[in-house]
């Protein structure tokens, strides 16, 4: 009797464990939450977003295909602020170049060679990246002022530009598809490659890493040049659906694609993440956008709204909540008896 | 290491750095450019500017160079707190700087000039209490929390103000304030001398400022030696803030107006300043008059590029280089002495 009443309770929690020990791995829960709010706000207050798909697509896109590319960069605990320069400077760099296809391919370049110089200072130099890439993000700024003579520089070809717009099958435009692309492509390089599965080896214990053998810095290159060459892909794509490429593109971009990517659940000392989560995120805060736009909100309210997600984000993180929680705790204690970590080492 | 006290830890770190005189050439030479660079850079420059750059010398201009060195320099003798206690930086500075420039103006027009300083006051403190508790207590990673505060900043900013210019009144004691100026020395540089001597007492000679540089340089011990690391946080925070502020008071009165975008780019020439003068981005190590000797620095090197006629985006290349050359050097010399 006993031993059956047992046996039963041993396979429930041995159930309820596994769940749970799934569910812990994941790392999309306040994403998936966030969504769940949004999506339950939006029906009910602006159910519009949900017929106007297309564009709540697009703006999915905008915001998470950068954020896709941070994401490979956050995994390893680095950051990339320099994604919003990159994508300003990319699209000048193509605008500037007569011939479309070389434009494309130069601005790729670019993003490249942005990703390996960013690359360079935090693995060979050792800066931390957040100092490094600020740096990039003024100085890529800076040229692409100097380049288009601080005005936006026009496409050349813009029929190729206009055709690129438009919408192939139904709602799906090119830059949708670009976007499922990336996300495709990035989520198997990180869950299925070798080398991309060592991004959270990178990110979770770099000594670790490089004790099993991992080529860290080799990895750090990988990841920045991911990030660079995904924004320098949006630059492109912004360029050519409004033929045009600003200078100062990419501002509202940088925070929209932080915050995306933060609230997926991408820990930002590196180890623990996934792309799934960025989607999430960016499905988030792009429907939030679209809603707050047709429901008629001024840009500025928009700015409060995404800038206080991404607060929240960041201090919602359960590590965070856990140092909160240690610190209360030893308030309470009191300062006789500061709680010591460990003992050895 | 967790047994060791605070003062261990300090110790220790000085020890080390006498420990560097054993070092070979290469590594010597790079610890001194890390440490003293800043002070042979400046002259040089400045040695530069006199003789090659036309007008650089004369009274106008350098009464021009303090003029805008002023509200830069307030801005980054206070983030040089936050940068000290080893958390990068306060992006947010660009929105506590414009909501204070804009409620001194407003505020100042409707009602006076104590009620408005009052209330950027509290605005202040309200920007560095909630970085400072993110930062302090949440352990939430520096530069995205005041990333996402300075969106909210200029959100709301831009929301209540509208987006429009406030003139003060041509005549009023904030105009008079902002163009009086005692031989070349306009009143705003004497805030800025006076502000620095004030941080660096309070960093170099209070409990505080102990506490914010030996949180820089190890936290764990900070927290060990039985101090509320959080508040110390908050602390740096707000006398960012509280600089900032001051800041936006003497932008305002320089131009006799303020709108919601006063603060753009200053926080990055502020780091640059701040980075340039030796303050360390890991932590621990720099001063106030060091950050006083990057201000002078950057705003030379500022006005030769605008005396030369070189333009706004070669300027920003030049800061984002300088900024990235400064903390290569820092990085550099800490590796080498770490071997």
């Amino acid at each position: 009797m006993t031993q059956t009443m047992q046996l039963g309770k041993v396979a429930d929690q041995s159930f309820v464990g596994r769940v749970r020990t799934t569910l812990a791995r994941r790392t999309e829960g306040r994403g998936v939450a966030l969504l769940t709010v949004i999506l339950i706000g939006v029906a009910f207050f602006e159910p519009l977003v949900f017929t106007a798909y297309q564009v709540s697509l697009g703006r999915i896109a905008l915001i998470g295909i950068v954020a896709l590319g941070l994401t490979a960069v956050i995994l390893m605990g680095e950051l990339d602020l320099s994604v919003a320069s990159t994508l300003a400077l990319s699209g000048v760099v193509m605008a500037l170049i007569p011939d479309i296809w070389v434009g494309i391919l130069a601005a790729l370049a670019t993003g490249l060679v942005v990703g390996l110089i960013n690359a360079f200072f935090v693995a060979v130099v050792g800066i931390n990246s957040f100092i490094a890439t600020l740096g990039s993000l003024f100085a890529l700024r800076g040229i692409a002022f100097v380049l288009s003579d601080e005005a936006p520089v026009s496409l050349e070809n813009k029929d190729a530009g206009i055709a690129f717009g438009m919408p192939l099958v139904g709602p799906i435009t090119p830059r949708i598809i670009f976007f499922i692309l990336v996300f495709i492509a990035i989520q198997l390089f990180v869950s299925r490659v070798r080398s991309g599965r060592e991004f959270f080896a990178v990110g979770g214990n770099r000594q670790a890493a490089y004790d099993a053998g991992i080529p860290v810095k080799r990895r750090i290159f990988t990841g920045f040049m991911i990030s660079g060459f995904v924004s320098a892909l949006a630059g492109v794509i912004n360029t050519l659906e409004r033929t045009t490429a600003d200078p100062t593109a990419g501002s509202t971009v940088l925070l929209a694609s932080f915050a995306a990517a933060i609230i997926g659940g991408n820990y930002l000392k590196g180890g623990r993440g996934s792309i799934v989560g960025t989607l999430i995120g960016a499905a988030s805060l792009g429907i939030l956008q679209v809603a707050l736009t047709l429901s008629g909100v001024q840009v500025p309210i928009q700015q409060i709204f995404i800038g206080g997600i991404l607060l929240l984000a960041v201090t919602t993180d359960p590590a965070n909540l856990r140092a909160v929680l240690g610190s209360v705790k030893s308030l309470r204690v009191g300062r006789a008896k500061p709680q010591v970590p460990g003992s050895g080492s | 290491m967790v047994k060791e006290t605070l003062t261990e830890q300090i110790a220790l770190s000085e020890v080390e750095a006498k420990s560097e005189k054993q070092q070979p050439k290469q590594a010597r030479w790079l610890t001194w450019a890390a440490e003293n660079g800043i002070f042979v850079f400046t002259a040089i420059l400045v040695v530069f500017a006199v003789v090659f750059i036309d007008g650089f010398a004369s009274l106008i201009n350098i009464a021009d160079v303090l003029h805008r060195a002023a509200p830069l320099g307030i801005v980054a003798v206070g983030m040089t707190f936050v940068v000290i206690s080893g958390n990068y930086l306060d992006l947010s500075v660009v929105a506590q700087i414009a909501t204070s420039a804009v409620i001194f103006v407003a505020v100042s027009n409707e009602y006076n000039i104590p009620i408005a300083m009052l209330a950027a006051l509290v605005a202040a403190l309200f920007y560095g209490v909630v970085n400072g508790v993110a930062v302090g207590y949440f352990k939430a990673n520096a530069v995205i929390v005041t990333l996402s505060t300075t969106y909210i900043g200029l959100g709301l900013l831009r929301f209540f103000s509208g987006g429009s210019i406030f003139f003060g009144p041509p005549d009023g004691p904030i105009a008079t304030f902002g163009s009086s100026k005692i031989g070349p020395v306009p009143y705003s540089a004497i805030v800025l001398v006076i502000m620095a001597i004030l941080l660096q007492v309070l960093l170099t000679r209070t409990n505080f400022g102990f506490l914010v540089r030996s949180f820089g340089v190890n936290e764990n011990a900070t927290r060990l030696g039985g101090s509320n690391t959080g508040l110390v946080i908050i602390g740096a925070f707000v006398v960012t803030a509280v600089a900032a502020m001051i800041a936006g008071f003497v932008m305002a009165a320089f131009s006799n107006t303020a709108v919601s975008n006063d603060g753009l780019g200053y926080e990055f020439r502020a780091l640059a300043a701040i980075i340039v003068g030796g303050t360390s981005v890991f932590g621990g190590r720099g001063s106030v008059l060091r950050t006083l000797l990057g201000v002078i620095f950057v705003s030379v090197l500022t006005n030769i590029l605008v005396l030369s006629g070189i333009g706004f985006g070669y300027q920003q290349v030049a800061l984002g280089l300088l900024i990235v050359l400064a903390v290569s050097i820092d990085a550099l010399a800490r590796k080498v002495s770490q071997r």
